[in-house]
């Protein structure tokens, strides 16, 4: 018994640019069906481990388009708003990321100041941005630039963008602090959730689409 | 037993585990690339159970003094005071926000406990070579990839509370040791996850074979 990865080659280049549309192969199982279109709120499953095998386009590119640039904006304002102004017997406390990101780094939290900044600020940011990349000249009919990279560089800022949990987090701190002081919610609090809900909405649209849509010739 | 679906070596095809393109193959020496964006094909990943194991090696290391060490501090005027992931769950129950403490158990201890158990397992059957409820391991296999990152809450707690209690003398939350190892475990379960090729849930015979034809 072997457990080295096998890897494939064809037998000429000429085999490697010839996509076989025809067959739609499971990422997670490599069980093959035949290739065929799916509406537009569709689903298509595999039949023999349920991974998710295709997606309709449930969202039209400008569409897309539309709700990226929305994300941007919220994203602007979430992240220089107060996400909460704390009061203790006459002092204030504003917080933001930004604000308690240095502060962490400031106490010695270095690594964990970076995680946070990375997984609440940057990555989220990057997904947006690398969006709008690929939306901005897709809807103008023109080719994307350095198409491969930027999608490759997407699939992975999406694993590592967590605006949701960084939203759950703002709830419990907020109920964490409230005991000893008085705790006033700021609109960087509805910002996040604005961007949580619009990043969600985008996310169920999926890479194969604009993989799809950009690859036409 | 075995299942009949034609899988992507049987038909010669490939699909790119990052675009999704479905190409021709042929199996051979070498490597290639996906035309479209440019990924390396590979019918299994490299030395996929070797790294999720070792993976999950350091999360279980790190697993300990993640919580056994405190995550934050708090200094105020009646002095200062350490608490760990599960003392802060406590907290929460105490104070009667028993919903929040049981988001929080199932994202802190819970979700990191299930992911270690759950990559173990999948590891080991894959290592085995095993055809025992594969529709299940593949569900477990999902399961871990969509609940994965909802561990790092506690992270964003701590870095909040020291973001939005800093009133000097009279109140302030510092992060302690056991935040660096709490989040270096949900790096490194999320890492063991996506090392693991969920296509080695279902072992196939070697390309070119009839499905079933592997005893």
């Amino acid at each position: 018994m072997t457990m080295r990865p096998l890897r494939i080659a064809p037998p000429n280049a000429l085999a490697v640019t010839q996509p076989a549309s025809r067959y739609l192969v499971c990422e997670e199982c490599d069980a093959v069906f035949p290739g065929r279109s799916v509406a537009a709120d569709g689903v298509l499953r595999c039949r023999r481990c349920g991974a998710t095998l295709a997606r309709g386009h449930g969202l039209p590119l400008d569409g897309q388009l539309a709700l990226t640039f929305a994300a941007l904006v919220v994203f602007a304002i979430a992240s220089v708003s107060p996400i909460v102004t704390l009061d203790l017997k006459g002092i204030r406390s504003v917080a933001t990321l930004a604000q308690a990101t240095l502060l962490t780094w400031d106490s010695g939290g270095h690594l964990v100041a970076l995680l946070a900044a990375a997984t609440a600020f940057a990555f989220p940011l990057a997904v947006i941005v690398l969006r709008l990349w690929v939306l901005v000249p897709l809807v103008l009919g023109r080719p994307v630039p350095a198409l491969a990279p930027v999608m490759r560089a997407l699939r992975w800022v999406l694993r590592w963008s967590m605006v949701e949990v960084f939203m759950l987090g703002v709830l419990i701190a907020v109920v964490r602090s409230a005991g000893a002081t008085n705790v006033v919610l700021g609109p960087g609090i509805f910002a996040y959730t604005a961007l949580t809900v619009l990043l969600t909405a985008i996310h169920a649209a999926g890479l194969q689409g604009l993989w799809r849509q950009a690859s036409r010739p | 037993m075995s299942d009949s679906y034609p899988v992507a070596a049987d038909l010669g095809v490939a699909g790119c585990e990052c675009c999704g393109l479905v190409l021709a193959a042929t199996g051979g020496a070498g490597a290639w690339r996906c035309p479209r964006c440019g990924f390396a094909l590979y019918t299994r990943k490299p030395h996929s159970v070797q790294r999720t194991v070792a993976w999950l090696l350091a999360a279980v290391v790190l697993y300990l003094p993640a919580n056994l060490l405190p995550v934050m501090g708090t200094n105020s005027v009646l002095g200062r005071e350490t608490h760990t992931i599960v003392g802060g769950i406590i907290e929460l129950w105490a104070t009667g926000s028993r919903e929040l403490a049981a988001i929080v158990f199932i994202a802190s201890i819970a979700v990191p406990l299930l992911k270690i158990g759950a990559l173990a397992l999948l590891a080991f059957t894959a290592h085995r070579r095993s055809r025992w409820r594969q529709r299940e391991r593949a569900a477990l296999y999902r399961l871990v990839e969509t609940v994965g990152h909802w561990s790092m809450l506690d992270v964003f707690v701590v870095v909040l509370l020291v973001g939005m209690v800093h009133f000097g003398v009279l109140a302030s939350v510092e992060p302690e040791p056991g935040l660096l190892a709490f989040g270096a475990v949900v790096v490194a379960t999320m890492l063991a996850s996506s090392s693991f090729d969920p296509r080695l849930i279902w072992p196939h015979a070697d390309p070119g074979r009839r499905p079933g034809a592997h005893g």
